[in-house]
């Protein structure tokens, strides 16, 4: 490799390293390595003077690499790059060797760790040997952001980089704006009504010049990388001209064709032609294909008739839109944990046995039952209800896992408002823990058991039943006491787990997003980058994350849209130079390296492998499949590895 | 059976016509009965070339010597050149097209059919033949007529072809511009992979210990790579020894090349050799057994080809060598390729 | 006998930048113990490592060769863990072939959230190469 003036520094860590490796000793082995010409230990080499030595040491001893034999590169490569910069040599010359997370950390045997952090340290000798100076490459980007998902999350995070100054294209899969806070009552812990804090906030959306609303839409594909993001965007036909579109509802009186209404979970029902709610933006209605007798003045053809408006067009077509954009907010929400999973409780064919956003929608004014709480079977006001928590969350064996965070809450808040719309109603809540964290959160729950009198029960409901009298009987214990209790109630409201919507899976999968476990969009980091994904240019809101409620919603809308808006903030964006190389000498053009990129970084000219270092991330990809040896990533050359492989066997 | 008349007709009229600049056949060699591979440039020459069962080479590689040369000269060619090309020729020719080493328009193909029979493994004849050497060898029908100093007999051919032309079910090649012979592929003359069976049902043990020796015996003459269609590298992957400098090679490159492989001919660098051979070669490998018949010393080569070539087929649904357009073995993936090897 | 005993193989680990490195982070912030037989290189993807590596890790003397990746599905570059997956099947294939135990090659996934996997992968492997003795089959013999 080439001749170098390497320098070593190797970090105590305080005790973290110094405990289990002898950083003296690995700073002295290092010294005799050839190419190092300067090798000390330091305490925290990441503190204020631990980096200044650094430069100190680079300017005075001519160095012109770095070796920090510290901890994983993900914390303190960038911190030492930096610092390399700040002494006047390239950032890529330094390289990290991680000797505490790899080594001190998960090794008690002193003289083991001590050996394997040298050769950890050699080999990293050996990789900025074979180092190059690179320079980050600008990329010009597309000062544009997208936003997938209209509700709570999408539209604040819309608004956020609009009002900014930024264009902003916000696509929903459905009709409407709103998501599901829309189908909300109150929010605790104010019981401030929903949809009157929410449509101002969806009307802003739809006037403000810089947002496009693409309702009735989703994401098809979406190639490019951050800053360049090309997304073909499916816009179904709505077979109604919103624009035309007097909103008089003559479309949907005359609509024979009757189908359960989304917007109140199937409490009700609307015509094939509908508008989910009046309120809906945009204010047009929205012709359901699946739902119509055909699209055709023979088989039907009432609303077309009817309209005097003429913005009826049967001719409408599924449209693909392609849109430029720099960056794009995942906002793809939350579905219920399928009530039909849940066997104990009857696997929602127990009638009068409700989920949560079903027990919204009775609350709400605007909703089935004008906000008077009846129960579906016999609209008659249920004079006992009963609460149950924590179904489908908190059970590792059957369901999920998690917690699913807001349901404590809404619990006591349905509590709550079942209370003042039936003073003279009972309701229990079964709970296993109560989990109020949250400004006002505790308080709310307080008030929900003293003011409001609602019976909270510590323990699980095991099972529960239709009588013959019309009651669900639910029975359960209370594990306070030890007893059993069992409940004829008139109507129980589940409070269902949150799980990733079908949206989320499907944004996950066109937009190539790592989920976690549970299927929730991953994060970046969980602490550090809660509202990045994995991947360059695209970050994440609300639900599709992880459960939530609206305030830690807007505030995760908020940050992911002024993410956005740096990112965007100057026309150019800077790539990694770590990419490809191709070895023009050695090509002989059988193009096995562009069917293995996966990113289609790389043609071929004149018989020749072009990368185009825009596209190409590194990943090497090309490099292993070359048989010609004709292509390798800079810096991390096959020469680097071949060294490397020698110091990790130097023992 | 073919006439070969009709070969040297083909390229008699192809080079008078002006069509192609030459042919690469085979012609009679000047020493005993073995055939050799020639270029020829003159409708005239047409006359010398053979079609006989010791036209044993794989002739792909002259077309990779062809198009070196040309690179070399910084010459481009104004017309394609011919080839008189066997079943597994062709499938090289397929595999060089697929890896975009000349253009399909580079080359002429005149296809000859081994139909019912093959090349002749002179090491099986030699006992037959009483010790006798043979100085002239035909196409008797499907079987082969060998004249030695005791006169003519015939001998099976079945009984004297080389192994892999009784394994080979495409003895007809399927890209071509003309073609001579009845295609009779997917014929069933022994079964494939049986070697490679027998191979591997010994234990780990016995299968070093077997491969140990063959390893040891190398002298890394590299007449396998030579030979090979596929090893068309200026510099191969596993060469500390030479070096292509080209105008762009930086002076670290030329003092730093990666010694994957030392130079000795020792068991570790022999062995490392072979394999990365071998892996380099899967999905590319159309098993014209050239490489083992070419080894002074006896290494079963086809052993370490055909295990790739069996993984290729059976692991990921892969034939080389079977469409000019298809992607290569290791650039491609399928969803379901086995995992389970993994933790 | 003795030699046996203190016989420690070994093994070069590489493993991916996004998912294993990250892992075995994992397993270094949670102080899970794991035997110190494995030596780390990070590389950007399992689909950057070349065959070459692995031959060049025996020949040099490796006891054990690990490669380790992000989960089919999850790899930070979509597909490279799918290509590594092919093309390291055929050079276990080959390494099986020739007679070198299959133990001594290795390949696993693991993400970045299972810290306690390669843990136990680092210890399994150890335990398996532990009888199996010094690599000598393709050990370059120094001069």
């Amino acid at each position: 490799m080439s001749e170098k003036r390497t320098g070593v520094f190797v970090c105590h860590c305080g005790n973290n390293i110094a405990a289990t490796v002898d950083v003296k000793k690995v700073s002295e082995a290092m010294a005799q390595e050839g190419n190092v010409v300067f090798s000390k230990d330091y305490v925290y080499m990441c503190s204020d003077p631990g980096q200044n030595s650094v430069i100190q040491a680079i300017k005075e001893n001519n160095l012109d690499s770095v070796v920090v034999s510290c901890c994983s590169p993900n914390l303190h490569e960038g911190t030492f790059r930096e610092n390399a910069e700040r002494a006047g040599i390239s950032g890529f010359t330094c390289e990290i060797a991680n000797i505490r997370e790899q080594c001190a950390w998960v090794h008690k045997d002193r003289a083991e760790a001590t050996e394997k952090a040298i050769k950890i340290s050699r080999s990293a000798i050996r990789r900025v040997a074979g180092n190059k100076k690179l320079d980050p490459i600008a990329v010009p980007v597309t000062r544009r952001a997208m936003v997938i998902g209209g509700g709570i999350a999408g539209i604040q995070a819309a608004l956020d980089m609009a009002n900014a100054g930024l264009d902003v294209v916000l696509v929903e899969k459905l009709a409407t704006l709103g998501g599901h806070m829309l189908q909300l009552s109150e929010t605790f812990p104010t019981l401030d009504c929903s949809q009157c804090i929410l449509s101002p906030k969806m009307v802003e959306v739809s006037r403000h010049p810089k947002i496009k609303l693409m309702t009735y839409s989703e994401v098809q594909e979406v190639s490019g990388s951050v800053g360049n993001f090309e997304v073909k965007v499916l816009k179904k036909p709505t077979f109604v001209d919103a624009e035309t579109c007097k909103m008089c509802d003559d479309c949907a009186q005359v609509c024979p064709q009757v189908v359960p209404n989304e917007h109140d979970l199937g409490l009700t029902a609307r015509r094939a032609i509908y508008i989910p709610f009046a309120q809906a933006i945009p204010a047009s209605y929205t012709l359901d294909e699946s739902a119509c007798l055909g699209l055709n003045p023979i088989r039907c053809g009432k609303c077309k008739d009817v309209c005097e408006a003429g913005a009826i067009n049967y001719d409408m077509r599924p449209e693909i839109v392609t849109e430029n954009v720099g960056a794009i907010v995942v906002a793809t929400g939350f579905d219920l944990y399928p009530q039909e999973k849940i066997l104990e409780y009857g696997a929602g064919n127990v009638e009068d046995v409700l989920d949560g956003l079903q027990f919204e929608r009775l609350c709400s004014a605007s909703g089935p039952t004008q906000g008077h709480v009846k129960r579906p079977s016999d609209r008659a006001e249920p004079k006992e209800v009963v609460f149950i928590q924590c179904v489908g969350s908190r059970d590792p064996a059957n369901h999920c896992a998690y917690c699913s965070k807001i349901c404590c809450m809404y619990t006591a808040k349905h509590a709550r408002l079942y209370k003042h719309h039936v003073p003279d109603g009972k309701a229990y809540v079964f709970y296993i823990d109560i989990r109020s964290g949250g400004k006002n959160y505790e308080e709310f729950v307080q008030r929900a058991m003293e003011e409001d009198e609602t019976v909270y029960l510590r323990g699980r409901v095991s099972k529960l039943h239709r009588t013959k009298d019309g009651k669900v009987r639910v029975m359960g214990v209370d594990t306070l006491t030890g007893l059993n209790v069992e409940i004829d109630a008139d109507m129980v409201v589940l409070a269902l787990a949150m799980e990733p919507s079908q949206g989320t899976a499907d944004a996950a999968r066109v937009l190539k997003i790592g989920r976690d476990k549970d299927g929730f969009l991953a994060e970046a980091h969980p602490k550090l980058k809660p509202v990045e994904s994995v991947t360059g240019g695209i970050y994440l809101a609300g639900c599709a994350q992880g459960p939530k409620d609206i305030p830690e919603t807007v505030s995760q809308a908020s940050a992911a849209a002024s993410k956005v808006l740096a990112l965007l903030s100057k026309p150019t964006l800077s790539h990694a130079p770590t990419i490809a190389r191709v070895r023009n000498s050695h090509c002989t053009g059988c193009e096995m390296c562009v069917t293995a990129c996966p990113y289609e970084a790389i043609r071929l000219e004149n018989g020749k492998a072009v990368v185009n270092e825009v596209l190409c991330e590194g990943c090497g990809s090309c490099s292993a499949t070359c048989l010609r040896a004709a292509i390798e990533v800079k810096n991390t050359s096959p020469m680097q590895v071949h060294e490397m492989i020698e110091a990790c066997l130097s023992f | 059976m073919i006439n070969v008349q009709d070969i040297r007709d083909t390229a008699r009229d192809l080079l008078a016509k002006g069509e192609v600049r030459a042919v690469i056949g085979w012609r009679a060699g000047t020493r005993g009965a073995a055939a050799e591979p020639c270029v020829i440039h003159a409708p005239e020459e047409a006359a010398s070339l053979v079609w006989d069962p010791t036209c044993v080479h794989n002739l792909a590689l002259y077309l990779v010597n062809d198009r070196k040369e040309l690179v070399h000269a910084k010459k481009t060619a104004d017309k394609p050149i011919a080839i008189v090309a066997k079943g597994c020729d062709a499938r090289a020719i397929v595999v060089l097209l697929q890896e975009h080493y000349f253009k399909r328009e580079d080359v002429h193909i005149i296809g000859v059919s081994c139909e019912n029979s093959g090349v002749i493994d002179t090491r099986k004849a030699a006992p037959l033949l009483k010790g006798f050497a043979p100085t002239a060898i035909a196409f008797d029908g499907d079987d082969f007529a060998v004249t030695t100093a005791k006169g003519q007999q015939t001998l099976a051919s079945r009984e004297v072809m080389a192994d892999r032309c009784l394994e080979c079910r495409t003895p007809f090649p399927k890209e071509s511009n003309s073609v001579l012979g009845e295609d009779k592929s997917g014929r069933d003359f022994a079964p494939q992979f049986a070697a490679l069976q027998r191979f591997e049902e010994q234990d780990e043990a016995a299968r070093w210990e077997f491969w140990q020796r063959q390893f040891d015996r190398c002298i890394r003459c590299f007449a396998c790579r030579s030979v090979c269609p596929m090893c068309f590298c200026d510099e191969c992957v596993v060469d500390s020894i030479e070096m292509k400098i080209a105008p762009e090679t930086t002076a670290e490159e030329k003092a730093n090349r990666i010694r994957w492989i030392e130079r000795s001919a020792v068991r570790s660098e022999n062995a490392t050799y072979h394999m990365t051979r071998a892996l380099h070669l899967a999905g590319r490998c159309v098993d014209c057994g050239e490489c083992e018949r070419v080894c002074p010393v006896n290494i079963p080569l086809r052993l370490l080809n055909t295990k790739m070539e069996r993984e290729a087929r059976e692991t990921f649904g892969f034939e080389p060598g079977a469409s000019i357009g298809g992607p290569s073995l290791v650039a491609s993936f399928r969803d379901d390729d086995p995992g389970e090897f993994i933790r | 006998m003795s030699e046996q005993q203190n016989y420690e193989p070994k093994i070069v680990a590489f493993l991916c930048k996004w998912c294993s490195s990250a892992g075995s982070d994992l397993a270094g912030v949670s102080r899970i113990q794991y035997p110190a037989n494995a030596t780390p290189i990070q590389v950007p993807c399992s689909g950057s490592v070349s065959p070459m590596y692995i031959l060049s890790a025996l020949k040099k003397g490796a006891d054990g060769v690990l490669v380790s990746g992000c989960h089919i599905g999850d790899c930070h570059y979509i597909e490279g863990n799918f290509l590594a997956r092919r093309k390291l099947h055929l050079v276990k294939e080959m390494l099986r072939f020739v007679g070198i135990e299959e133990n001594r090659f290795r390949m696993s996934w693991v993400s970045a959230a299972e810290g306690a996997k390669f843990a136990e992968v680092v210890k399994e492997f150890v335990e398996d190469l532990r009888p199996l003795g010094p690599q000598e089959q393709l050990k370059a013999k120094r001069a």
